[in-house]
């Protein structure tokens, strides 16, 4: 990693009196595969509209590759390959000239093999029009498109949308591959084990705020552990009714728990029942995600 | 960018050639009756209605002047409507326009590729409807006289595109400016009528005179005298000069434009530079 491709300060974005963006602050490093989550209408496709000049700020500011998004649009975009969420196409062009259009308006030239082989691992006929491809291929055009060129940037707004399981994978190939080349990623999803699959970083977007960013890792280790403690007598219901532990579970002699701070405690609590075997299954992000927002939804804004 | 313009024609080639042939057999048609009609026309030419809206019936000149050359702005510039406010704002509602505004070209590239391919495009539309008005006056010549050359006929249905290119970039104008392609083409096709039929009310009543120069079918010669005298360069000169203008304007206001959020103007952000 080595310095911010991607930075924006204070990035504010309102659609008339309508909330898209309040002041996000984000910065994505060289090399990485920054995975942006966050439910529908949060705020990601309007964040990624403004770095690519879509749409104009209402306040803040946003640069990539150092360079001001508004000012040095053009010069930007050049290294950046862009698949939009809502992705149109002329519906009487054919993918092939598509491809064409777009790849002679990128600053590295397309390699007719390398989008050769793309066609064959996202298994589709460019010679086709538009208007013939179902949604799915539309998006495998689109997924062509932003990777052909091998830009130094990808924004990606959820890229596996409307993608069967098989070339989804293909696509998380793709940004895997993208990331070992040393390019860099910025990839919106709301679903969250592809995210969890392939980013390093990702930041969570919630009622246009950006309410964390967190290596997913360190997210994943974090945000809570999930005890599976065996016991050869059952402990009463209010054994582990402290700070930072919810139970979610108890079946035979077993008490599932979610643990967001004081493991010592617990083991405490848990040594008069016998402990037979303790079980630390791993955490999705997912479970994360919906942990976060079901205490934020309950707790009020903590943003 | 040379790329995004060839698709911007090549879009249009459909249009071009259904366009063109169409308005090449209205021409056809109009001329074609003349051998037939034209004694009855030349009994009308005194009719004072047809004085007043500048329309002379009792030459070949003057019956195809005001049946055809008079017409093709009319028809042609339903096409303007759809094609200019399909541009930009049409492309907008579409969502296609977002994935160009993405790429590497300046605003001002995007706006300028649409708008030369607009005129381009109504400018082959006018051609092949020119050689189909001059081959039906050749085919027919041998059974009528008539003062009135094959090219001389070509030239004249020609002027009628810096009229259409000044209506396609006012539509291209307000389809950046305004929040829609439907407001868009609502408000240009109310312009469009009230620029017409307001200048036959205006040619009927001495009084309202002064606001002839607001239309612009003012600019166009749709009697005898396009013939004789041929398009005049200051009228040419002022519709291209409108053109230009709402080029520009059009040029302004996608600046500023927040695509695919189609708000207001007043509601889009200030640039930071």
């Amino acid at each position: 990693m080595s310095g911010a491709i991607v930075e924006t300060q204070g990035l504010t974005f309102y659609y008339g009196k309508h909330r898209g963006i309040i002041d996000v602050d984000l910065s994505i490093d060289e090399g990485e595969v920054f995975g942006f989550l966050g439910p529908n209408g949060a705020g990601k496709t309007t964040t990624q509209r403004v770095l690519m000049d879509v749409i104009r700020p209402t306040k803040g500011r946003a640069s990539i590759f150092g360079l001001d998004c508004q000012k040095e649009g053009v010069t930007i975009r050049k290294r950046i390959g862009y698949l939009p969420g809502e992705l149109s196409l002329y519906p009487n062009m054919t993918g092939r000239n598509f491809l064409h259009m777009i790849g002679s308006l990128q600053e590295k030239k397309v390699k007719p093999s390398y989008r050769q082989e793309l066609y064959q691992r996202l298994d589709i006929d460019p010679s086709r029009r538009m208007k013939e491809y179902s949604h799915g291929n539309k998006q495998k055009i689109g997924v062509v498109a932003a990777f052909m060129g091998k830009p130094d940037l990808l924004v990606l707004d959820e890229p596996t949308g409307g993608l069967d399981p098989l070339i989804q994978q293909v696509v998380m190939e793709l940004v895997r591959e993208a990331r070992d080349d040393g390019r860099t990623v910025f990839f919106s999803s709301h679903v969250l084990p592809e995210v969890q699959a392939v980013c390093d970083r990702v930041g969570i977007i919630r009622e246009g705020r950006l309410v964390k960013t967190e290596r997913v890792e360190i997210l994943t280790r974090r945000q809570f552990k999930r005890l599976h403690l065996s016991f050869r007598q059952l402990p009463p219901a209010d054994a582990f009714a402290m700070e930072g532990v919810s139970e979610t579970g108890r079946e035979d002699l077993t008490v599932v728990l979610e643990v967001r701070e004081g493991i010592q405690q617990v083991l405490e609590a848990a040594m008069p029942y016998g402990i037979e075997d303790i079980e630390t299954p791993p955490v999705t992000l997912e479970e994360i995600f919906l942990a976060f927002y079901g205490r934020e939804n309950q707790g009020g804004n903590r943003a | 960018m040379l790329n995004l313009f060839w698709h911007e024609l090549r879009s249009r080639f459909g249009a071009i050639l259904g366009w063109g042939i169409g308005l090449a057999l209205f021409g056809a048609m109009n001329i074609g009756v003349w051998p037939e009609v034209g004694e009855q026309m030349q009994s009308m030419a005194d009719l004072s209605i047809m004085l007043m809206l500048g329309m002379d019936l009792g030459s070949f000149a003057g019956f195809i002047a005001s049946a055809v050359i008079g017409y093709i702005p009319l028809i042609l510039g339903i096409y303007a409507i759809i094609a200019s406010t399909g541009t930009l704002a049409g492309e907008e509602d579409d969502g296609t326009l977002e994935l160009i505004v993405a790429a590497p070209l300046s605003r001002w590239q995007v706006v300028t590729v649409k708008a030369i391919a607009l005129a381009i495009a109504a400018f082959l539309i006018i051609v092949i409807a020119g050689l189909g008005n001059a081959l039906t006056l050749e085919a027919i010549r041998g059974l009528i006289e008539v003062d009135v050359t094959s090219a001389e006929f070509f030239v004249v249905t020609l002027s009628a595109w810096p009229i259409t290119v000044a209506f396609m970039m006012m539509g291209l104008f307000l389809g950046a400016f305004l929040p829609s392609r439907r407001t868009a083409a609502l408000t240009m096709t109310v312009i469009f009528i009230v620029s017409y039929f307001g200048l036959l009310l205006v040619r009927f009543a001495e009084t309202l005179q002064p606001f002839e120069v607001l239309s612009l079918f003012n600019y166009f010669d749709f009697t005898a005298t396009a013939f004789t005298e041929g398009p005049q360069a200051q009228d040419v000169g002022i519709l291209l000069g409108v053109a230009l203008v709402f080029f520009v304007l059009a040029l302004l206001s996608f600046r500023r434009r927040n695509v695919t959020v189609g708000a207001w103007p007043w509601q889009r952000a200030r640039l930071s530079g």
